[in-house]
């Protein structure tokens, strides 16, 4: 079976809260599990950054999904949060602690922490004011001089085919398949059954832009930037 | 949530900016989950602490075995340590709230879980 494409879609003016509470937040809380069993590696760039931090280093994973970097290095605290209940429940199932805030206005108190990351979660914002916000948000919870880790996906992707996927379209929907069986046990089953899909919304980053992005907001220096899986990433250190 | 993560929260309603922290816990269960004691660990966490705040959330969850102050010989006192360790990294809130001492935003914890979440008007 071929990969799900994406498609193209016109992000709205107004209302682009309500936009994401429908397909993203809504998309989340319903694929929750599903999503949460293809989730379990960690990605090295991430884990190679979570290793690399001081013994007794406090951070925020915001976005933190299933929480599958939360114990990565038991040798750091790693605070987790995201806007999905749902995904948040699947964290404290999985022994980690979590709670539940939107990425744009956190609990967090200024200079609070010695890193923060955020794995694939900024290319859910749909405008770039939005984006920066959002990094924003990441930047003020740390302490000045401490580094943070922003992962989003990338424009330049190896696994999209040609013939579906305009390279000019950044505001895409990917589906994703939801099996409607209600057991896993029996796998053919739930290949067979109907499959409901679920379209979440991403903003494409193209080479540089979340740089770009994270320079805008005055507040950090880019440590060090990469292509890896698909995906752009950032370090940067709060100025 | 365990009082590490409770330190590091403060209250986010729209122009609530003072006297915001620390939140204060109300109507607790509170639960003792058994953690690794690390003491280099905690040895690192203490300065990070806003340790007045931490000493008072502990009092109101009945726990007054913290000192009002941090002791000159805090790494190297196991005893101190070890105390440390049960209030910060094994002491779960499981349900209760959460209460800005300054505009008295409730924030629920249910199953361990804090809700952080705004409505549209508070953000
Ligand atoms: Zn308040």
């Amino acid at each position: 079976m071929s990969k799900p494409q994406p498609v193209a879609v016109t992000t709205p003016t107004e209302n682009e809260k309500s936009y994401e509470e429908e397909h993203v937040h809504n998309v989340y809380q319903t694929i929750a599990s599903h999503f949460s069993d293809t989730r379990y590696k960690p990605w090295p760039v991430v884990e190679d950054f979570l290793n690399g931090l001081e013994l007794g280093s406090i951070g925020a994973d915001i976005g933190c999904g299933n929480g599958k970097y939360i114990g990565v290095n038991p040798n750091v605290c790693i605070l987790g949060s995201d806007r999905s209940s749902n995904l948040i429940q699947i964290v404290r199932d999985r022994g980690f602690e979590g709670m539940v805030c939107d990425g744009l206005n956190t609990p967090y108190r200024t200079d609070a922490f010695d890193f923060a990351i955020s794995i694939a979660v900024i290319h859910h914002f749909s405008t770039p004011e939005r984006r920066r916000s959002a990094i924003e948000e990441i930047l003020r919870v740390v302490k000045p001089g401490s580094p943070i880790l922003i992962f989003v996906w990338a424009l330049e992707q190896s696994k999209f085919s040609k013939r579906n996927f305009d390279k000019t379209q950044q505001d895409v929907f990917v589906p994703w398949m939801l099996s409607t069986a209600k057991t896993n046990n029996d796998e053919a089953a739930v290949e067979e059954s109907p499959k409901k899909v679920y379209q979440r919304y991403y903003h494409l980053f193209a080479q540089g832009e979340l740089d770009e992005l994270i320079v805008e907001t005055g507040m950090a220096d880019i440590s060090r930037s990469g292509y890896d899986r698909d995906n752009h990433y950032v370090i940067a250190i709060k100025k | 949530m365990r009082l590490i993560t409770h330190n590091m929260l403060q209250c986010h309603v729209k122009n609530c900016n003072d006297n915001n922290f620390p939140l204060r816990l109300e109507e607790v269960e509170v639960e003792l989950v058994e953690a690794d004691f690390q003491p280099e660990f905690l040895q690192n966490i203490i300065g990070k602490l806003e340790w007045p705040a931490f000493v008072n959330t502990a009092v109101q969850l009945g726990n007054t075995n913290l000192p009002a102050t941090i002791p000159d010989n805090a790494k190297d006192n196991e005893e101190f340590l070890k105390v440390l360790h049960t209030a910060l990294l094994e002491t779960h809130v499981q349900q209760g709230k959460m209460v800005c001492p300054n505009c008295s935003h409730v924030y629920p914890i249910k199953d361990g879980i804090p809700n952080m979440l705004l409505a549209e008007h508070e953000i």
